[in-house]
């Protein structure tokens, strides 16, 4: 192959040496320091022999431990021990408030699901939601009231903070109450209630994922602070501008979901869709835009203004002056740019997530030139997923350093680890009178504050939500409730002086403001029922004033000043805010686009990297304004060379308890820093401007000449073909593209004959299960990985069995690379066992653990494997993980999440993905039991289930009409490594190229 | 002449242990094995009574193998549908009958000592009323049929296809107390499934798998 760039690459190491990719296709498994062990002396075997003799004596004479079984007293009707119900309830582990199903199964919750009747999520669920089960079964939740940082009751704190609330109602002292987002009505309407029984109270929000510059730019223009809802399922052109919309933005899965919606047209890719991703670092949105245009941090919304500039000259519209130098702007590309969306008036998006007013300003006026609002901006039914203010933020802290607070209540915010507060910053804080902290976990603040009361988790308590106005969602209890925890919302009605509980308070709410706006004439008790069933209904949008757009408050920007270095601090898929450090799950899961896990870490471009001396893993010390983090450096390929940019939600004191969550064996390194904790809190680096919390501010780098290595798995599990196999070989077709072009013209004959190595005996009389998965469709937001984990039970690795190339993951996102380092674009591929019709693993197992079903499917007995390894060496998808350990199932609280349909596999056992067997039994039993034939659909395991793209189909290939079948006879469709002809069960959908630059699809080689 | 003696003194002992353990030899077992167990339960339940005698379907109470993996131990509501009547055995009432003609009284209520387990952890009193202030208490039935935390069973898929529950569980009508009949090892479930291929089960030709996920994953 001639011209590298035509191919994929994993890492820029892969991209400058095309052979090494194919040497690390060579050893699948990393060195580890057991190979150098000496071999066993004749004491060791005598020693072992000795064992075993005496083990299988003990275990075949003993009777087996004697085990009970417990009826209920009294059973209730349509409850069977054994059996799952699905409960629809809210997600919260975001301000999204995505509508999900927990499955719960003989009293307790093992799975969330989106809920399809959704009507905003519809059926998806992301990574951080499906993980946040695990915030249930967390030992170290509180489960009581702490005074002072010793154990309490709530009639001990109820009564102290009430004293002292009697005093500041006497003394007229301020009382604040802040939050993040409260998408909640009831509790909204009860923090309503705290406060007005004070001359002198307020409710501040504050999210520290702000798009408080959208609302405040609203504000200005329509009079009214709302933040649009955006309907990407109508705008099939899209321009985004620093917004991450399909993995950390607003609400991401409902996004994904419309994103995806609006590149289909009758089903067919689209001819129109567009996406042009502006950004300095390379996002999961970027990565999969037609066009990302590469910018420095600085020009993201000069870049807007000239773009604005565009489209009002084409509509003869006023515009404010550009004010960025000319040639200094990708012309070109914002003269296509313009025409593309003009051409879609009413069918376009303009997206913004930059923390500035003025630019913000600036996207509501190229929508509103755009003729999008009304069409695909919703303002009659806006948005409620975010309500945060930077300005009353900035003002809080202000009165509380200044020591006006008499008291601060803090809920569903960690102030002191999300925004950059100094130590006199802290030292006010602490010296508030009466500081409450409503958190769950002993976090930053909580560690502060006097009086911590412990909010219910939201799987154990009643609540609700209104995530778009008009749209509310109940969230109802799946749980008996773990410890003495309070929801939030009984707190704030106690210490009103009205104790109620939670499910009268949401229902009382509910029957006074909420059923009266809906229209239907349904009493409240059925309104209620449906409520809860569906888990979701449409009452009429709460009445907002929103004026015709008042184009005179459309600003120009300042001119640009000449930046340096500048820090961009951004939201980590999974991680987010960093609320959920305490998640193993979201610690360890890969970074969609770097492939990091464990730790956060400086992305600084290729070539800043070779001028300053870098090398992955050095860490460098990065200062603004007095303060530093040391932090490690990534090289990240589509990096701007003048922004390093750094995650949020790091170096959280709920990750101390990570020091070693892997296996307790004697070369195992701690997965947290030398502070114990995981990764560095970059909050410090956050800048306060006069409107927003910015996350740009110009920064100095030094290299500190010291190391700390990243757990990164781009390179883990290669697909590649070895050199010594095929010298010289062309590269294999892993991950293939296609163009619009070359799908409209005739279908080519696709039936290559390959050698066969077995004779095609099997006869898949019944079933034949298949998986087909639409590669153009992932947008590689990993909520399939977390949602294998979470379904089959597979264990948490550590950092440091990450490196050695042991994570445990059964199916994972492979990430290539195509284009230049500067500017690459991304593709991702779920991989998984591909359940081979002759498979390779098959043949080598000397026990026949590994056998193929009379269905399809590769089959792993756990039972039955000796733990030679040979599959996974022969496996050419490399997707088969071996338990090198018995992993930690100390903790009695968490194993509950376990899922009790899967084995939990034991040391020296292989396992891999197993299509969910245990539901496609399920489905099939229940069939049976119905006396129905199984319809497409009924089976659909926790990959297909929670992914927002719908990316993923699961059926029969023995029924033409399955839409398995229909996807695999497409033209984009084929096998990966077809040309070893293994036969595998999961067909993928070409991605498709809508530039026209298609690659062929070769790795390096 | 040292190694001589040794040789001979380990043979003994070989020899003797072999003695030793002949006699256990015919009733050897594979570990895991537990056929034939019959634990005593904490009341004294009688199947042939129920089941045998009384002809009761054994859905009745185990009504979760039409709709459950678990085949379950009915709660104690369903006990009670009869056992708000039935308090006492024919036997123990024809007695206290007896005795209060012979004494001249009328007779008193009976309640047997097994059934009034069964009472108090229901929260009744020997009238069998609620008693409001009354906590209920599960009663803990110890475990017969166990299977390794590998295997997965479902009753549905043989209840519905009409599998007898006798076929597994042996002659349950005529046990007084409750016994694992088969062996319910591997070979033993793949026997049946391999014959009912053939065979059918009731005359109807059944699909009854033999791959290992099928009660491996």
């Amino acid at each position: 192959m001639n011209d590298p760039h035509q191919v994929h690459w994993r890492s820029l190491d892969e991209f400058a040496d095309p052979q090494l990719a194919e040497r690390r296709g060579e050893s699948e498994f990393e060195d580890t320091p057991l190979r150098h062990a000496e071999a066993p002396g004749r004491r060791d075997f005598l020693r072992a022999t000795g064992f075993v003799l005496a083990g299988s004596a003990i275990t075949g004479c003993s009777r087996a431990p004697v085990r009970t079984a417990t009826p209920l007293p009294t059973q209730p009707e349509d409850y069977w021990p054994g059996r799952s119900d699905q409960y629809a309830t809210i997600c919260t582990a975001c301000s999204a408030s995505c509508g999900v199903l927990a499955k719960v199964r003989d009293g307790r919750p093992v799975k969330l699901e989106g809920n399809p009747d959704h009507p905003l999520s519809r059926g998806g669920l992301c990574a951080v939601g499906q993980a946040s089960i695990l915030s249930l079964y967390d030992s170290h939740r509180l489960g009581q009231p702490h005074v002072s940082g010793k154990p309490s009751s709530w009639e001990e704190a109820d009564r102290a903070i009430l004293t002292a609330l009697e005093s500041i109602r006497k003394q007229k002292g301020a009382v604040r109450i802040l939050t993040g987002t409260v998408t909640s009505p009831s509790l909204q309407e009860r923090i309503r209630a705290f406060a007005a029984t004070f001359d002198n109270a307020r409710h501040i929000v504050f999210d520290p994922l702000s798009s408080s510059a959208i609302l405040d730019a609203h504000e200005a223009l329509f009079g009214a602070r709302v933040l649009p809802r955006m309907r990407f399922e109508k705008a099939p052109v899209v321009a985004a501008f620093d917004a991450d919309f399909l993995g950390t933005w607003i609400s991401p899965a409902e996004f994904t979901r419309g994103y995806r919606e609006a590149r289909l047209e009758n089903g067919k890719p689209s001819a129109q869709a567009w996406h042009t991703q502006f950004e300095s670092h390379l996002s999961l949105t970027g990565g999969g835009a037609e066009e990302r245009v590469r910018l420095a941090p600085g020009q993201l919304a000069h870049a807007l203004a000239a773009l604005v500039a565009r489209l009002a000259s084409r509509a003869g519209a006023r515009s404010p002056a550009v004010t960025s130098p000319a040639g200094a702007l990708p012309d070109k590309q914002l003269d296509e740019l313009a025409a593309r969306l003009w051409n879609a008036r009413g069918r376009s998006l303009v997206v913004c997530g930059l923390a500035d007013v003025k630019a913000q300003k600036l996207c509501a006026y190229a929508n509103h030139l755009l003729g999008n609002y009304g069409a695909t901006l919703d303002l009659e039914r806006p948005s409620l997923q975010r309500q945060g203010s930077d300005r009353a933020m900035s003002g809080l802290l202000q009165e509380i350093s200044a020591g006006q607070l008499g008291a601060l209540f803090v809920h569903g915010l960690n102030p002191a680890a999300e925004l950059p507060l100094d130590k006199t910053a802290l030292e006010a804080m602490c010296r508030i009178p009466l500081l409450v902290s409503l958190s769950s976990r002993t976090d930053e603040t909580a560690e502060l504050a006097r009086f911590v009361c412990p909010d219910a988790d939201p799987l154990e308590s009643w609540g609700d939500a209104e995530p778009v106005s008009g749209t509310v969602c109940i969230q109802q209890p799946v749980f008996r409730q773990v410890g003495h925890s309070r929801p939030a919302m009984e707190s704030f009605a106690a210490w009103s002086g009205k104790p109620a509980t939670a499910r009268d308070l949401v229902r009382t709410h509910w029957r006074d403001s909420i059923h009266p706006r809906h229209g239907g004439g349904l009493p409240f008790e059925e309104f209620w029922r449906a409520s809860l069933q569906t888990g979701a209904m449409e009452v009429k949008p709460q009445s907002r004033a929103a004026t015709a757009l008042r184009q005179e408050a459309v600003e120009a920007l300042p001119a640009p000043s000449a930046e340096g270095m500048t820090a961009v601090l951004y939201a980590k898929t999974g991680i987010l805010d960093g609320r959920h450090a305490y998640n193993p799950w979201l610690q360890e899961l890969p970074d969609p686009i770097s492939k990091a896990a464990w730790d956060n870490y400086a992305c600084v471009s290729p070539a800043k990297a070779a001028s300053l001396g870098l090398a992955d893993g050095d860490l460098i010390k990065i200062t603004a304004a007095g303060h530093s983090i040391e932090i490690p450096v990534l090289i990240q390929a589509g990096q701007h060379d003048d922004a390093v940019s750094i995650a949020l939600g790091y170096g959280r004191r709920e990750s101390q308890r990570f020091s070693n969550p892997g296996p307790k064996w004697m070369y195992a390194k701690p997965t947290t820093g030398a502070d114990g904790l995981v990764g560095v809190n970059a909050s410090c680096l956050l800048r306060w401007t006069p409107e927003t919390l910015a996350y740009h501010r110009g920064v100095q780098i030094e290299k500190t000449g010291r190391n700390r290595e990243l757990a990164v798995t781009q390179t883990h599990h290669s697909l590649t073909m070895p050199p010594k196999l095929d010298p010289g070989g062309p590269p294999r077709p892993i991950v293939q593209e296609t163009s619009l072009v070359q799908l409209s013209a005739p279908a080519e004959h696709k039936s290559e004959a390959h050698p066969e190595l077995w004779p095609r005996d099997h006869q898949y009389t019944g079933h034949r299960w298949a998986m087909a998965i639409d590669l153009d469709a992932c947008s590689g937001c990993s909520a399939c990985v977390v949602s294998c984990q979470i379904e089959n039970n597979v264990p948490v690795a550590g950092r440091d069995e990450v490196i050695r190339n042991r994570e445990m993951h059964w199916l994972r996102i492979d990430r290539y690379y195509s284009g230049t380092p500067e500017n690459p674009r991304v593709a991702h591929q779920p991989m998984m066992c591909q359940h081979c019709e002759h498979a390779p693993c098959e043949t080598v197992c000397p026990v026949l653990a590994t056998v193929h079903s009379s269905e399809g499917l590769n089959q792993q007995i756990y039972n039955r494997c000796v733990g030679t390894r040979y599959c996974a060496n022969n496996c050419p998808y490399k997707v088969r993980r071996f338990n090198w350990f018995d992993y930690p199932h100390e903790d009695r609280l968490v194993n509950l999440v376990l899922n009790p349909d899967v084995t939990v596999r034991s040391r020296g056992v292989m396992e891999k993905c197993s299509f969910c067997v245990q539901r496609i039994q399920e489905a099939k039993i229940e069939a049976k039991r119905l006396g129905k034939p199984m319809a497409d659909g009924d089976v659909a395991p926790a990959c297909q289930q929670s992914c927002p793209a719908q990316a993923i189909v699961f059926g029969d290939l023995n029924d033409p009409k399955s839409r398995v079948s229909q996807w695999a006879a497409q033209a984009r469709g084929y096998r990966v490594l077809e040309e070893i002809n293994v036969r595998p069960s999961v067909y993928y959908l070409k991605v498709i190229r809508r530039d026209g630059e298609a690659n062929g699809g070769g790795h390096h080689g | 002449m040292i190694q001589r003696i040794l040789t001979i003194v380990l043979s003994l002992g070989l020899l003797f242990s072999l003695i030793l353990f002949a006699s256990k030899f015919g009733s050897a077992r594979l570990p895991g094995n537990q056929q034939g167990y019959e634990p005593v339960q904490p009341i004294a339940y009688s199947h042939r009574l129920h089941a045998g005698e009384l002809k009761m379907d054994c859905l009745y109470c185990h009504s979760g193998a039409m709709r459950s993996r678990h085949a379950g131990i009915p709660s104690g509501n369903i006990c009670l549908n009869c056992h708000t009547q039935v308090k006492a055995t024919f036997g123990e009432v024809r007695q206290e009958d007896e005795l209060a003609a012979k004494e001249n009284r009328k007779p008193r209520q009976v309640t047997s000592a097994e059934l009034s387990k069964l009472y108090q952890g229901m929260g009744l009193n020997p009238q069998s009323e609620i008693k409001p202030e009354a906590v209920t208490k599960s009663i803990s039935w110890t475990r017969i049929h166990n299977l390794p935390d590998f295997v997965y069973f479902d009753h549905r898929a043989h209840v519905s296809v009409g599998v007898a529950c006798q076929t597994c569980h042996g002659p349950v009508e005529s046990m007084e107390r409750m016994r694992q009949f088969s062996t319910l090892s591997m070979g033993w479930c793949v026997n049946c499934h391999r014959e009912s291929n053939l065979k059918g089960i009731q005359g109807r030709q059944v699909n009854a798998s033999i791959d290992c996920a099928t009660c491996h994953y």
